[in-house]
């Protein structure tokens, strides 16, 4: 045995005993826990570190190799440069999710020890090997730059930006979880080390169809540190999802697999060696089975049944007026289909839990989307009373839709009250990349009419879903998809019909914007060939076409005063005119709230307490800062300073519901709710003569719901949503093909924190011309081919300009002073801008995305087989 | 932005010193490099029992007479290394080197597969002690498929890679190093900044 590697970190000399990645020592052995795993493969940059003075991820360097090297963290920043950093990251509005933040830091670190003035080129160069999938990096640049500026001294920290002096709704609010997160303070779920907590990790199927004969625990169990081995039969109700509960918490003997990294049997060992060795001493012996590939085989009359009620797991019909005849009667008509891929996530965090016996029954900690969603699943799961679950987020480090089924919490909470100690799982990112939920697969054929003067007549369409295993979202996704297949204009006949068929693919669920991505990516490109037709510009079409308040949507809905969607157009006319042969340009709308009949209600309570107001919420913030909105509509409300506020997170003991993080509904539909119960509070404040003390003790509650009306509701104008946001942008490329810049104009009504929306657009243009351009998800018989580092994710050295424009109406909804949700929205138009830019500079028409022989990715290099 | 604004130095994709000892078995002056390689073709230096990686650094130093800045030397082992600090990237060593072993890299990507050869693995490994094995490691926990084998030697694709060193701690030969000594020893004899 070596006497270990020794090496300085943070200015404290160091010895690790034991030969592993210098990653796993930082965290597990220091609790440096600004080191964060994202994929401990290198390709990820959240652990990067700096090595005697070189940004490097500690992820691929080992102990053994560290020996002797200078090792720095965040941690280990000067206080002065630890400030820089906070103050300008919050600033500029850099951090959303937080995850990637800290490995930015200290990229940018290495940076600016070598180059005290870097240029933006140079920044982002410095970046390229860290992604980012929330802001877009245009953030995370400027605040590089800026903490750059204040550490040579020509700038100066505002102490009062982070101190929330003025925190009311529209000003530029300095986030209230950036400290923490620049830092690497706040706690992630995989940042929890707790007393005698154990750890837990399935054992997976590599097959995507195939019977299980046999599961031999056996030799793991006699391995010393094994606590446990779980197979189906230690699940009370073996049924978890989101909706329809279709998904095997753990594949039973006799049974078959439904996908790739279906959990066999769930080990329990003290430790990650242990547990990794422990995986593998488990004997599964399985029969493979011809997998179900995709659609048409899944629709074939002989086919194997995925599930055992068929491989139609949903369907809808979304009609109105009569389609076929308007278009029979069309001047111009137009019928194509498409293709668009599956999507992965890729948020920076891989999904990871803690549960521990907790009162009468378990408590998990989490990182998803909805703490009520989770703790329903669980219940479900254990056939309990729902009480008696706790379900708490931690820092959620991304979601975009990918975190609103359980992934692992419904296990941690198995294998804690197996055990009688607290249980971490975590999934690695292969794991991750394999079967959490994707954006759909979608084969659709769209066929839309206009008349003569380009105002369009008709739709019809087919939408079909790739599913994959499981339903997870799959109803509300495929209907939010066809209720937006027809655009934000205005005609009266549609004939759209959407399936959704289980295959032995990885499942497919909820992902920024829930389905419209696929179907508005269809309409805008045929819109496109009828603005041809007619002989009029593609901007000119949709202007002539666009909801206007007051105009009837397609769908029966009444537009309400504050629609805009014709302003997003005026925005950006000019930008797009400019650019002939280079420009193209979509709209959308996207829903902000559940809607269709559901009751999508935001609830909050105030507490009096300790002299400040204490907000209760669950309303989880996955890194798209609702978190923050809140309490600048409680400050707006009340009048109470932010030093006066405080935001207790997303608890299910402690807080009350307010439903999902999805369908961009928080600022919204929990923002009203707290508007009202600051607004009942302010009442008895001002009675109390401005005396916050006087209410010491006080509760205010409040409930908002404004009901919709259910999907074919027979009324001559149903009310589908609170409310729409609408959207145009203009994607222009330079000579080579490469996108130059991006014109993003946005009505979300009232903007609640100008920088923050600016880094949601920002990010969702990103997150959109990766769909038009790089990313995919090749799959061969059903595996996931793709890792962490060739998923296609845009890097910072990659980023065009992205221009984000937000038109502000003075007509405004009577909700959260007149916030309109801008989560999904920012990511739908870009795929079809693009797809039209290209169309505009060699009329082929892409069809498929991502698309081919483009500048990022030219003719002739094969996909992967699907 | 553009990889022109980045500076680049010299890299001599050979660290073995297998051919540039059997050249100096030749026992006789060279003008250069080009000529000792005419000589080998030749049949002039003698065979030795071992087989030969003629893809390797001859050693004579042609890019290091090239050279105007004094930033090219012969290491220890018998390749020519370069001196990144010293090096302005001009080019003059690439056109020197009659073997092609010679690229112009971005300074800011330290990961580079040091070795041409085209000789199959055990060959490879015979051949010389530094040499690429053709076992596929680097290719195999690439993050981002940036390195592939090409010949008998790994490839790095310098638009796909982000330098976070992965092949480099793989790779069981040393063939793929850090230029900044952190994921490996520093190239042998002079480094780069």
């Amino acid at each position: 045995m070596s006497e270990g590697y020794t090496f300085t970190v943070n200015g404290v000399q160091r010895t690790a005993t034991v030969d592993k990645p210098l990653l796993r020592y930082l965290r597990d052995d220091l609790h440096l826990t600004s080191v964060k795993d994202g994929c401990s493969e290198g390709a990820c940059g959240t652990c990067t570190i700096i090595v005697d003075g070189r940004a490097v991820k500690a992820c691929v360097l080992s102990t053994k190799g560290a020996a002797g090297k200078n090792i720095l963290t965040v941690e280990g920043l000067s206080p002065a440069e630890q400030e820089a950093f906070v103050y300008a990251f919050g600033a500029v509005g850099a951090v959303q999710c937080g995850f990637c933040i800290p490995g930015m830091v200290m990229a940018g670190k290495a940076l600016i020890d070598k180059v005290p003035c870097p240029d933006e080129a140079q920044i982002r160069r410095a970046l390229r090997g860290n992604i980012c999938r929330c802001t877009g990096y245009r953030k995370i640049i400027e605040g590089i730059s800026l903490a750059a500026a204040i550490l040579r001294g020509e700038k100066e920290i505002d102490p009062q930006l982070e101190e929330g002096g003025d925190y009311d709704v529209g000003q530029r609010a300095f986030r209230v979880d950036v400290r923490a997160k620049v830092l690497g303070q706040g706690e992630y779920c995989d940042d929890i080390y707790m007393e005698n907590m154990v750890l837990a990790s399935a054992v997976r199927s590599p097959y995507p169809r195939a019977k299980v004969l046999d599961i031999d625990p056996a030799k793991a169990l006699a391995l010393p540190g094994v606590l446990a081995v779980l197979t189906a039969q230690d699940v009370p109700h073996n049924k978890v999802g989101h909706i329809q509960q279709d998904w095997d918490v753990m594949i039973a003997q006799g049974d078959i697999t439904r996908c790739v990294g279906d959990a066999i049997c769930l080990v329990v060992a003290q430790d990650e060696a242990t547990l990794e060795k422990a995986k593998k001493l488990v004997k599964i012996q399985y029969q493979p089975l011809e997998p179900v590939r995709n659609i048409r085989e899944a629709m074939a009359p002989d086919a194997p049944k995925v599930h055992s009620q068929g491989n139609l797991c949903q369907s809808r019909h979304v009609t109105r007026g009569d389609a076929k005849a308007a278009i029979a009667a069309s001047k111009y008509v137009v019928t194509q289909t498409y293709r668009t891929p599956f999507t992965e996530h890729a948020f920076l965090e891989p999904e990871a839990a803690v549960a521990f016996p907790y009162k009468d029954g378990v408590k998990v900690y989490t990182s998803d989307q909805g703490v009520y969603d989770t703790r329903k699943e669980i219940s479900i799961m254990l056939g309990w009373d729902p009480q008696r679950i706790v379900v708490e987020n931690k820092l959620v480090g991304g979601g975009f839709g990918g975190k609103e089924d359980v992934s692992v919490q419904h296990l941690a909470v198995l294998a804690a009250l197996k055990v009688g100690r607290p249980v971490k799982v975590k999934l690695s990112r292969k794991e991750s990349i394999d079967f959490h939920p994707k954006r759909h697969y979608m084969e659709g054929t769209f066929t839309l009419g206009c008349d003569e003067n380009g105002i369009f007549t008709g739709l019809d369409c087919d939408i079909y879903f790739d599913t994959g295993a499981y339903a997870s979202l799959c109803g509300p996704v495929l209907e939010r998809a066809c209720t937006h297949s027809v655009g934000p204009y205005c005609y009266q006949n549609t004939d759209i019909r959407g399936y959704g068929y289980y295959t032995n693919n990885p499942p497919a669920g909820a992902f920024r914007g829930f389905g419209v991505c696929q179907s508005e990516f269809a309409l805008e490109s045929n819109i496109n060939l009828l603005a041809e037709k007619v002989g009029i510009s593609p901007w000119e079409i949709r202007y002539r076409n666009a909801i206007e308040p007051g105009k009837v949507l397609p769908n029966g809905q009444i537009a309400d005063c504050s629609t805009a969607l014709k302003e997003t157009l005026e925005a950006v006319r000019e930008a797009y005119e400019a650019n002939p042969g280079r420009a193209g340009i979509a709209c959308a709308m996207k829903n902000s709230g559940v809607g269709v009949g559901l009751p999508d209600k935001g609830r909050a309570r105030l507490e009096v307490r300790g002299g400040a107001v204490e907000l209760y919420s669950a309303a989880s913030d996955i890194g798209q800062g609702c978190a923050t909105v809140f309490l600048q509509i409680l400050a707006t409300t009340t009048g109470l300073p932010l030093s006066k506020l405080r935001n207790m997170g997303s608890n299910s003991e402690l807080a009350p519901d307010s439903g999902t993080t999805s369908g961009s509904r928080q600022t919204l539909i929990t923002g009203e709710a707290v508007r009202m119960a600051a607004a009942d509070l302010k009442k008895e404040l001002d009675q109390a003569g401005g005396d916050l003390a006087k209410l010491e003790g006080r509760e205010f509650f409040a409930e908002f719901f404004d009901p919709t009306d259910k999907l074919g509701a027979d009324k001559p104008n149903p009310k589908s949503h609170v409310a729409y946001g609408f959207a145009t942008h203009v994607v222009v490329l330079d000579e080579q093909g490469k996108v130059k810049e991006v014109w993003a104009a946005h009505d979300s009504g009232k903007v609640v924190n100008p920088i923050s929306i600016q880094g949601q657009i920002e990010g969702g243009v990103l997150m959109g011309l990766g769909y038009a351009f790089t990313e995919d998800f090749p799959l061969k018989d059903c595996v996931p081919q793709a890792k962490f580092g060739t998923l296609g994710l845009l890097r910072a050295d990659q980023i065009p300009d992205i221009h984000a424009i937000y038109v502000e109406k003075k007509e405004l909804l009577p909700f959260a002073y007149g916030a309109k949700g801008i989560g999904e929205i920012a990511t739908i138009p870009t795929a079809p801008a693009a797809q039209g830019a290209y169309y505009a500079m060699d009329h082929v028409l892409r069809t498929t995305l991502p698309m081919e022989d483009t500048y990022y990715k030219p003719a002739g290099k094969t996909k992967e087989d699907r | 932005m553009t990889l022109a604004r980045i500076k680049r130095v010299a890299l001599v994709y050979c660290q073995g010193g297998g051919l540039a000892q059997r050249i100096a078995q030749g026992r006789r002056e060279y003008a250069g490099c080009r000529e000792a390689l005419e000589a080998l073709k030749a049949g002039e230096i003698p065979d030795a029992p071992q087989p030969l990686c003629g893809a390797g650094c001859v050693g004579l130093g042609s890019c290091a007479a090239a050279c105007r800045k004094g930033a090219i030397a012969i290491a220890p082992q018998g390749a020519a290394a370069v001196d990144g600090e010293k090096c302005v990237g001009c080019g003059l060593c690439v056109r020197a080197c009659p073997q092609s072993l010679i690229g112009l890299v971005p300074q800011d990507m330290p990961i580079a597969p040091l070795c041409s050869t085209n000789l199959p693995g055990p060959a490879a490994k015979a051949a010389c002690p530094a040499g690429c094995v053709s076992c596929r490691l680097c290719e195999k926990n690439c993050p981002v498929n940036a390195i592939s084998l090409e010949g008998g030697h790994p490839v790095i694709d310098g638009e796909k890679c982000v330098s976070c060193g992965m092949c480099a701690v793989k790779c069981p030969r040393g063939v793929i190093v850090d230029a900044y000594g952190i994921f490996t020893p520093p190239p042998r004899a002079i480094g780069r900044a």
